[in-house]
């Protein structure tokens, strides 16, 4: 069972969120050779449930200048390496009636100490602007806030740690982090599929599982005081706002609203929890009425728009070392070498951050391993671009290309040229409300590690948009039969896609949003019978 | 405006009605808003497939007598039921819908994925089984018209394969549908039927599919022929060589939208008023009296009637609303059944009984409405619309449809 071919590494890094994606990228960029695993699928945590928020580091920069500062920077960053991910939207910060006007001084001193462009605009600029936003604002500043697909941003880090050399392995659980005489020697996986067990060595580890990470330091036999928060969102049936519109007051809940693709999201709430809940989060009523409730004071017109799911994520906070209370509890980017913290060699834990900082992250993870491995490179993350937004634009200005293609480019960038588009059958539709193509899933299906359709939902937004996968899943499921997956698995597929859509849906399942779900039940399991 | 009855809702509940009032000599005129759940019909009406435990049913009649008291079935009466079932059955018929099948005894369908359900009448020329042990082929050919998403082969030939029937796919085009194609929308089931309603069209894919099709025991096609009558689908039987059968396709059903023009017609040719895509917006009430209605394109004028049905459906219809604070009944606001807190309506797994698919108008054993707990007297509800009854547990829905519109119909002409 156990092939001792290809399992000696220099670097296995767990957890394939945004973190781990971009530490492969950054290591395979330096030359050294990675493994990447995955205990289910690529951003099925924190990465792929929240804002989808191109921060500028207004946000913080009254309350955690640190955090603004590497945000600004890696916003700038972003724009450059991963185009094709980001929508340059810009935001405000808008003044209502029940702030404090004086807070906009402040907040901009704050912001332009940081680095980060903010320009008071009047009003009716910011009506102008943007017509969703509340008209009864006292003020607005303008700052480079954008909208950023994890997904895809994840997806292109994954694919360029690839192609310098990464291995890759979704569905594979750590079970045992091996050590010998007080080092870490490498892994035990667990493959999530078949159950099968098998050791892969490396010279490190690397853990950046998010929240899991408090159970693979555990493994160690290490401790990290990790608090898990619980930040719940709201996805709104369309786009109701142009540019992302938060509050200019200190951070609180739920003052955040990001237009991402058709859609928009409203969040966060946010809520400790305890560690035992994470792998299950319940979405409150209270939470979703603080969401409403504060997001209609952002954009009046959501009252009356419908809301599509609702979801929540976890934010991996960490105590600081010297505070065995846990109080202070650090935003930042924490990056722990075991070696010098725990006497365990070969281990370190790169957490907390936010989505957006992950290649700062990525790169001071990969700058410690590269120490702890005499490897001089210096990084390269910050310059070059990832596949999508590397190279030239494939596309013919001249030519007229239909609104599937631009779909898929706007989510697969460049790389829309490797989408088959030549024959009838690659160019039909799956998917009406993303406009996703057979091509597009077929292509997803080889290259970008699609084994279920809630894989195929996150690289190509199959089921994501208005109707939330009612005729769509069915074809989506024959295209991946057709395509080498198996049919039972794929029927069974089919009933899980059926539940997490649901899963969403529940929490604000009353109006049109209940009338979809009943519409959904009677097709798959009424006409269908789907589950019975 | 005066008529004997109006009835709010052209689905299968309120043409049902319509067409025995009309029949019977009223002057009948139906508010109708559009698209009914026809549209995602099997093929098949059920009565009742699946009894409380979800056990499925051989003989409808005994597993009616055990239902819970607020089922509409129970209301009607078990002593009733068989009466308006061959009545029901001999509607279709009337109006142009042969099926097949009988209320004593359930028989399968084939779902477009390849499973069976239980079922009661079986549109004419569908695949119908008596059981899963009993399938009537060994060996079938699956036949689909190219870049046809809505027709998922894979799954359907795995489930017959599972049954023990050989099973091979094959698919076809002609022209004409390939120049259909070159709009990726365009593959639809409705869309396909309208352009194999060309009778040179439907030739050439005969020809196509025998040409293809080897020697199995019968073709298995996707239901997309018929859009208006049954003709196309007699033309195929007598051109293809070997024997056809149909599955039904992901919505919108062809079957669905067949059995809604020709339950139109009859009921155009009885007599009746059909005002389509108007909604009724709020009723005049008069005591515990009905008096008339307003619709959306008629709001200067009323609609009176001795008798009203409301036939508006369930929460995908519009006849049952939600919003954040309740479940309500939109045109009356009449009393409903239903569970008071958000948490309540529904449950975490999506394959579980949601409650909320048994809420509904509440009425009394007459299936008359009542309004702030007042029974309004010539104010029925059939149908989906109506509380106590989930059409994804018991397999119920089209029968509820069909039965409590004849039933009402009945009370209202006074016999019954």
């Amino acid at each position: 069972m156990n092939s001792k071919q290809n399992d000696n590494y220099d670097v296995i890094i767990i957890g394939g969120g945004i973190t781990g994606a971009g530490t492969a990228r950054d290591c395979a960029l330096r030359g050294l050779k990675v493994l990447l695993v995955e205990k289910f699928d690529f951003t099925n945590g924190a990465t792929g449930r929240n804002h989808g928020l191109l921060h500028s580091g207004a946000r913080y920069a009254v309350t955690d200048p640190e955090s603004a500062t590497e945000c600004i920077k890696e916003n700038m960053v972003l724009r450059r390496i991963a185009k094709h991910c980001i929508e340059e939207t810009d935001g405000l910060f808008i003044t209502l009636p029940e702030d404090d006007i004086n807070y906009q001084k402040t907040f901009v001193e704050a912001c332009t100490r940081a680095g980060i462009s903010a320009n008071i605009i009047s009003p009716e600029e910011a009506l102008r602007l943007d017509p969703s936003v509340n008209p009864n604002l006292l003020g607005a500043v303008r700052v480079p806030d954008a909208s950023i697909d994890p997904f895809h941003l994840t997806t292109a880090n994954v694919l360029d740690a690839r192609q310098h050399g990464a291995d890759v392995l979704t569905y594979h659980e750590v079970v045992a982090i091996l050590t010998s005489n007080g080092r870490v020697e490498g892994v035990r996986l667990r493959n999530n599929h078949t159950g099968e067990e098998i050791e892969k060595h490396a010279a490190l580890v690397i853990n950046a599982a998010g929240i899991w990470g408090h159970d693979i330091a555990k493994m160690a036999d290490i401790k990290i005081n990790m608090f898990p928060a619980k930040g719940t969102l709201l996805v709104f049936g369309h786009r109701v706002n142009k540019m992302v519109i938060n509050r200019c007051r200190k951070p609180a809940n739920a003052d955040i609203l990001v237009p991402d693709d058709a859609v928009c999201v409203i969040g966060t709430t946010s809520d400790r929890v305890s560690y035992d809940t994470v792998d299950n989060l319940k979405i409150t009523s209270e939470e979703v009425d603080t969401l409403i409730r504060e997001g209609e004071k952002l954009a009046p017109s959501l009252a009356t728009t419908r809301i599509l799911r609702a979801y929540a994520g976890v934010r991996p906070l960490v105590a600081a070392d010297n505070d065995p209370t846990g109080r202070s509890i650090s935003r930042g980017i924490v990056c722990l070498d075991h070696e010098k913290r725990d006497g365990l060699a070969g281990m370190i834990t790169i957490t907390g951050g936010k989505m957006m900082t992950y290649r700062l992250m990525a790169e001071q993870a990969t700058d410690l391993a590269c120490k702890k491995l005499g490897i001089d490179k210096a990084c390269e993350t910050a310059t070059t671009p990832l596949p999508g937004t590397a190279g030239k634009d494939p596309d013919n200005p001249h030519h007229t290309y239909s609104t599937a293609h631009k779909a898929a480019k706007g989510r697969q960038g460049n790389r829309v040229k490797e989408i088959d588009e030549r024959t009838e059958d690659d160019r039909a539709l799956i998917c009406e409300c993303e406009e996703v193509s057979v091509g597009e899933a077929k292509y997803a299906i080889e290259e970008l590690h699609v084994h279920d359709l809630l894989n195929l939902r996150r690289r190509t937004r199959v089921g994501m948009g208005t109707c939330q996968g009612e005729l769509c899943a069915c074809r989506a499921a024959g295209v991946m039969c057709e395509n080498g997956v198996k049919v039972d698995k794929a029927m069974t597929d089919l009933t899980k896609f059926i539940n997490e859509r649901w899963k969403g849906m529940r929490p604000v399942a009353w109006g049109s949003t209940l009338d979809e779900a009943q519409l959904t039940t009677i097709i798959y399991q009424g006409l269908c019978g789907l589950g019975i | 405006m005066r008529y004997d009855t109006i009835i709010i809702g052209g689905g299968l509940s309120g043409l049902t009605a319509g067409i025995t009032l009309a029949k019977a000599g009223q002057k009948v005129c139906i508010v109708s808003a559009g698209q009914s759940s026809l549209h995602f019909h099997s093929g098949s009406f059920d009565l009742l497939g699946y009894d409380a435990d979800g056990e499925v049913v051989t003989h409808p009649l005994q597993a009616i007598a055990d239902l819970k008291a607020e089922h509409p079935y129970s209301k009607i009466g078990i002593s009733n039921i068989e009466h308006l079932a061959s009545q029901a059955k001999t509607l279709l018929s009337e109006a142009g819908i042969s099926v097949m099948g009988n209320y004593e005894q359930n028989h399968y369908r084939v779902t477009p994925l390849g499973t069976l359900k239980p079922a009661w009448l079986t549109t004419e020329g569908y695949a119908m089984i008596d059981g899963p042990e009993r399938l009537p082929w060994k060996k079938v050919e699956l036949l689909n018209i190219q870049g046809f998403m809505d027709f998922p082969t894979q799954f359907i030939a795995e489930n017959l394969r599972m049954m023990g029937v050989e099973c091979q796919i094959k698919t076809f085009t002609t022209d004409k549908l390939s120049t259909a194609r070159q709009s990726p929308t365009e593959m639809r089931a409705t869309n396909i039927a309208k352009v194999l309603a060309n009778k040179d069209a439907l030739s050439k894919v005969s020809e196509r599919i025998n040409a293809i099709s080897g020697d199995p025991d019968a073709l298995l096609l996707p239901a997309v022929l018929g859009f208006s009558n049954a003709e196309s689908l007699d033309e195929m039987k007598q051109w293809i060589k070997k024997p056809v059968q149909y599955i039904a396709t992901l919505p919108p059903s062809v079957s669905g939208v067949r059995t809604t023009i020709l339950l139109k017609r009859l009921f155009a040719q009885a007599g009746g008023t059909l005002l389509v895509g108007d909604s009724a917006t709020t009723g005049q009430f008069s005591g515990n009296h009905l008096v008339s209605i307003t619709t959306d394109h008629l709001p200067d004028e009323k609609l009176y009637a001795d008798h009203f049905i409301l036939a508006s459906g369930s929460f995908m219809s519009h006849g049952i609303r939600s919003n954040y604070a309740g479940v309500y009944e939109p045109v009356f606001k009449l009393d409903v059944d239903a569970a008071k807190k958000r948490d309540d309506w529904s449950v975490t797994n999506a394959f579980e009984t949601q409650p909320y698919m048994e809420f509904g108008v509440h009425t009394d054993k007459d299936f008359h409405a009542t309004k702030d707990g007042k029974n309004i007297e010539n104010l029925y509800a059939i149908g989906s619309v109506l509380s106590g009854h989930n059409s994804i547990k018991h397999a119920d829905g089209t029968g509820v449809s069909l039965l409590t519109a004849l039933y009402v119909a009945k009370k209202i002409t006074g016999k019954g």
